[in-house]
Formats: structure tokens, sequence, C-alpha cells
């Protein structure tokens, strides 16, 4: 290290130390600080500091052209606790990040365990049902609205042929269908992260195990329930954690296919909140739903960077 | 070999409900922006269409005021890959490369920065942006807002997985490079940085992606039409619209979203090897 120094002292223009004396210490002794300084700067400039706007909001009375009006303290939260929107779309949030969740990690793994199988064409499988993941959500939501439409959609139609419905259906414009549909292409388009990190906790097991397990006469299914799954427990934990967090946050899909309606049936908490903002002119009780929202997603950080911890 | 055949079809079995799923919205993209208006308001909807007609691509130009758009997508998504780049690069470096005190915190700092998504903050961002002088008025409305929020959300994914990267590549070269009377800084610029060019091009090719795909910033930011990103302009095509003209839709769809399903499909191993290091590490 010692010599290393040296080196870099020896290869610098010989300007730089003669202006920037003090500059060049710093830089000697806490390059590391140096080196990662911008990125603390801009992530708090752009991260943190409107997390501190959002709670100072949330604690006063906004006008709906966004001026503050004094500190309320609890009003905004005790609002929208007494709103029964709120409490529909945060029922509608466990739902969607249940039902999303639990649906994709469900279809993920025998995806995840036939392709790590060889076959013919797996290299084309594999990128089939890597695509969702470079389709903006927003378009994938444009894609299936006009796919579900009432009067001129294909879903239908195939429907329709099959002779499965006399006739069209209103998918996206009735409260009982509007959200299951939005959470079967939830699911669709979670699939490639989490089929990727299982097939990242597949390809890391010791083959020979395995062949132990074979030779001990132990079935196909014995040795999915008895060694795959429990040695893939770490990758599933986390593959569910991960997707609760993205899942929870995911606004576009249910924004451009619905925007909550019909009649609130379809909002979860961060349309709503988006809404309020920025539709409905009521910034304090949007602000105080990105708190508690905020709160959620922090605690489920917390139980990821534990399992990170926990794994080797 | 027969087995592996039979294996095969097996497989393909199993996989096809998936593979008709992902590839169902893609056949309705294209057959719809091929039909005429009038075969696009029929019931039931055929496949292919009666009459071919390329119409509605010159039409959905126009109305999404594409050209405009797609600069300003390349525009905006291009200077936040730089922005993060410039900001993540060396930060990786100290974390792949250095050890210091402050490593486990800052860590700590970027996995939960991570989690932080645009959509929680947006009140808040909106607001800071509104409340910063620029120009005649403030952040909101410009693109060079837009680009410090892609960036600044891009660093926490860009240094984690650049970092993974750095650490792999042999410490020996650069160490060799400063025997050699290389200075400290001499040595990354020529030995280190060339090897980390594959690295730092699937992290540009991540967080161009992310920038080129993101609605909800831009939704909230962009108002006047000539600053808008594809993405929003598409989505705006069929949003508030009492009558949508879906064969449009479809054909800006259509353009918006190929030529990135082309690159990632090309480059699908980088990619997603890159996006993993990046998430879960």
């Amino acid at each position: 290290m010692a010599s290393a120094e040296q080196a870099s002292e020896q290869a610098q223009p010989v300007a730089l130390p003669q202006i920037l004396p003090p500059f060049r210490r710093l830089a000697r002794h806490n390059l590391p600080l140096l080196l990662i300084l911008p990125s603390l700067l801009l992530a708090i400039a752009i991260i943190f500091y409107p997390f501190f706007v959002i709670v100072r909001l949330s604690l006063s009375n906004v006008s709906p052209f966004g001026q503050l009006r004094g500190f309320v303290g609890w009003a905004n939260y005790a609002g929208v606790l007494a709103d029964p929107i709120f409490w529909g779309a945060l029922w509608r949030t466990l739902v969607w990040t249940a039902m999303v969740v639990g649906g994709t990690a469900l279809v993920s793994m025998p995806v995840a365990l036939v392709l790590q199988q060889e076959f013919y064409g797996r290299a084309i499988a594999r990128t089939i049902i890597m695509l969702p993941w470079a389709l903006s959500l927003a378009m994938a939501g444009i894609l299936w609205a006009w796919s579900f439409n009432a009067n001129y959609g294909m879903i239908n139609g195939i429907l329709q042929n099959l002779g499965l419905i006399s006739g069209p259906i209103q998918w996206m414009a009735r409260a009982d269908t509007a959200f299951p549909v939005e959470i079967g292409i939830g699911i669709l388009v979670s699939i490639p992260f989490t089929t990727t990190i299982f097939q990242g906790g597949l390809s890391s097991m010791p083959t020979e195990i395995y062949e132990a397990a074979r030779i001990d006469g132990a079935s196909a299914s014995q040795q999915f329930r008895y060694l795959t799954l429990p040695l893939l427990k770490p990758f599933i934990q986390i593959a569910i954690v991960l997707n609760v967090i993205y899942v929870f946050n995911s606004f576009p899909l249910i924004w451009v296919m619905t925007q909550g309606g019909p009649d609130n049936s379809t909002h979860i908490l961060v349309t709503y909140a988006y809404q309020l903002a920025f539709s409905l002119g009521r910034p304090g009780p949007a602000a105080a739903i990105s708190v508690l929202m905020l709160a959620i997603v922090l605690a489920f950080t917390m139980l990821y960077l534990r399992m990170q911890r926990e794994t080797p | 070999m027969k087995r592996k055949l039979r294996r095969s079809i097996v497989c393909w079995l199993v996989l096809l409900p998936l593979i008709v799923l992902v590839l169902f919205p893609y056949a309705v993209m294209v057959s719809t922006a091929l039909k005429p208006t009038s075969e696009v308001m029929s019931y039931p909807p055929r496949w292919l269409p009666r009459h071919w007609s390329f119409a509605s691509f010159p039409a959905m130009w126009v109305q999404a005021h594409f050209g405009t758009a797609i600069v300003n997508s390349v525009v905006i998504s291009c200077s936040s890959v730089l922005l993060a780049l410039f900001i993540a690069i060396p930060a990786a470096y100290a974390v792949g490369r250095l050890e210091f005190r402050l490593k486990p915190p800052y860590r700590l700092f970027l996995l939960v920065t991570q989690m932080l998504a645009p959509v929680l903050l947006i009140l808040g961002l909106f607001r800071m942006a509104a409340a910063i002088p620029f120009g005649d008025g403030s952040l909101v409305n410009t693109r060079l807002g837009v680009i410090l929020i892609y960036g600044a959300f891009q660093i926490a994914f860009s240094v984690l997985m650049l970092s993974a990267y750095f650490a792999a590549i042999p410490r020996d070269i650069e160490e060799a490079a400063w025997m050699d009377g290389c200075g400290r800084i001499r040595a990354v610029w020529h030995m280190f940085l060339p090897l980390a060019v594959p690295a730092i091009a699937v992290c540009a090719l991540v967080a161009f992606v992310a920038g080129w795909n993101e609605y909800i910033v831009a939704l909230t930011m962009l108002r006047d039409r000539d600053k808008q990103t594809v993405t929003l302009q598409v989505v705006n095509l069929v949003a508030g619209r009492y009558s949508v003209e879906w064969n449009q839709v479809m054909a800006a769809t259509l353009v918006a979203t190929l030529p990135v399903a082309v690159v990632f499909a090309s480059l699908q191993r980088f990619l997603v090897r890159g996006l993993m290091l990046g998430a879960v590490k």
C-alpha cells in the first residue's frame, strides 16, 4: 500500500498539490469517502429530502393548490383513518400483494425447474419467458386493456369463438372482474424476475446429493420435497420479500388500466394516494398515506436485510 | 437422443400456457396495428386483417408527437444514464476495491435507497422540483428535473451491480501497473476501466431501459406535450379519452417497445445477470 501511494505521488501533475494541498491530503487519507460522497449527496438531496417534505406535509394543513397553512398534528392521519375508500384501498393492497406475490411464486417454481432441464430450444424458451421484463408496465397495461376491451377486444373474441360466452363481458368496467384481471397481469409481469432468482438458487445446488438420493431410490417428487425445496428456501424468501416491496409499489398497471375505478373498486394505496394528491387536490391526506406506505416498505426492507445477513 | 426429444416435448408442453400468455399481447399489438380503423371496430375481432394497412403508423406519429417524444426519451434516458454512471462508477470502485470503515453502513444506505421507489416519494419530489427555480419557472415541467430524478434513483442499483462486477476483476493487473510507476488514477484509467467496460455497458443499458420505460415521474413532472417521453405520449393516446383509435395506439406501442424488446432478447443473458447482481446482492 505504501509503495502504491509513493507511486501515485510521482505520477501526479505537479500543479495540483501546490494549488490544493488540503484537498490532496484529504484525497490521500479519505479516498473511499471522496469516491462515495457524490452518490451520498445526490441520494440525500433527491431521495431523503423529499421524504422529509412528505412527513411535513402530512402534519400540515395543505390547501388544494399546495400552500402550507400551519401545523395540524395528526389531523390528516385521522382524516385518512376515517375515510372508507382508504380502508378499501388498504384491504385491496393486502389482497393485491398477497395474490400477486403468492401466484408469482407458485408459477415461477415449476417454470424455473423446467428451465433447469436440458431440452431442445431451451434458450428460446428462456428468452420468451424473460420478455415481459423489457416491457414497461404502462405499455403492458395498455396492451392488456385493449385485449380485455369489451366490444372489440381479443379476449372476448376468443371466448366467443370457443362458445364459452354468449355476449361481450365488460371486464374492466365491472368491479368483480377488473381487479382479478389486474392481479393476473401483475403475476405475469413478475414471473421473469422471480424465475431468475429461483434459477440462480437451483444452479447453485450440488448435483452429488441428487445422485446420492437417486441411488437411494428417492422419487422425483421426494427429491423436490426433501432436497430442492429446503435448499431453495433462502432464495424463495428473498424473492418473496423483494416482490412484496415491488408489487406493493406497483403503480402503472392499475393506473393505466382502470385509474382505481370503476367506483374506487381497484384502488390500491399507491394509486389512491396519487389520485388524492394530483387529481383530487388533497395533498395533506395523500402525504399521510405516503408516510404509512413508506413505513410499511421500510419494515419489509429491514426484513430483507436480516435475511441477507442470514444467507451465507 | 430419443430421451432428450421426449423430455423436450414435455418441457415445452409445461411452458406452453405461459409462453402463450407472454406472446399474446405482442400478437394483439401487431394484429391491431396493421388493421384499418373500420376493421378494428368489428366484433368478434379477427387475428389477421382483411385489408392490411400501415396507415396507423403515420397517423400515430402525428397524434403522439412521436418524433419529439423519441428525442425527449433519448435525451432524458441518455443523460440520466451518464449522470448515474458518473456518480456510481467511483462509488462502485470504492465499494468493490477498497476497504474503509464506513463501507457496511454505506451498503446499508444503498439497500434502503433501492427500496424507495419514486412512486412513494412522488409528492415530495414534485414539491421539491416546484421549489427549485430554473429558467422562467421551476424544475417542474423540465427535462432536467426528470433527468436528475432518474439519475438519483438509478444510483443505488448501479453501485451495487458495478461493485459486484468490479470485485471480480483481478487486482494483480492494477497492482502491476502501480509497480511500473503508474499513478493510481492512471492505473484505474488505463488498466481497470477497459476491463470494466462490459459491466459498465450492461449497467448503462439497464439504466437506459429503466428511463425509457418509466411512467410515474414523467407523468407528474412533464406537462407540456413537447417535453413528454414516448411512454407518456403513448399512454396519453388512451388515458382520459372518450374515443380511442386503438390501431394507432397499438402502432405506437409497437414502435415504442419493439426496439427495447429486441435489444433485451439479444443481450438477455448479460442483462439478466446484471439485473440480478444489482437487485439481490
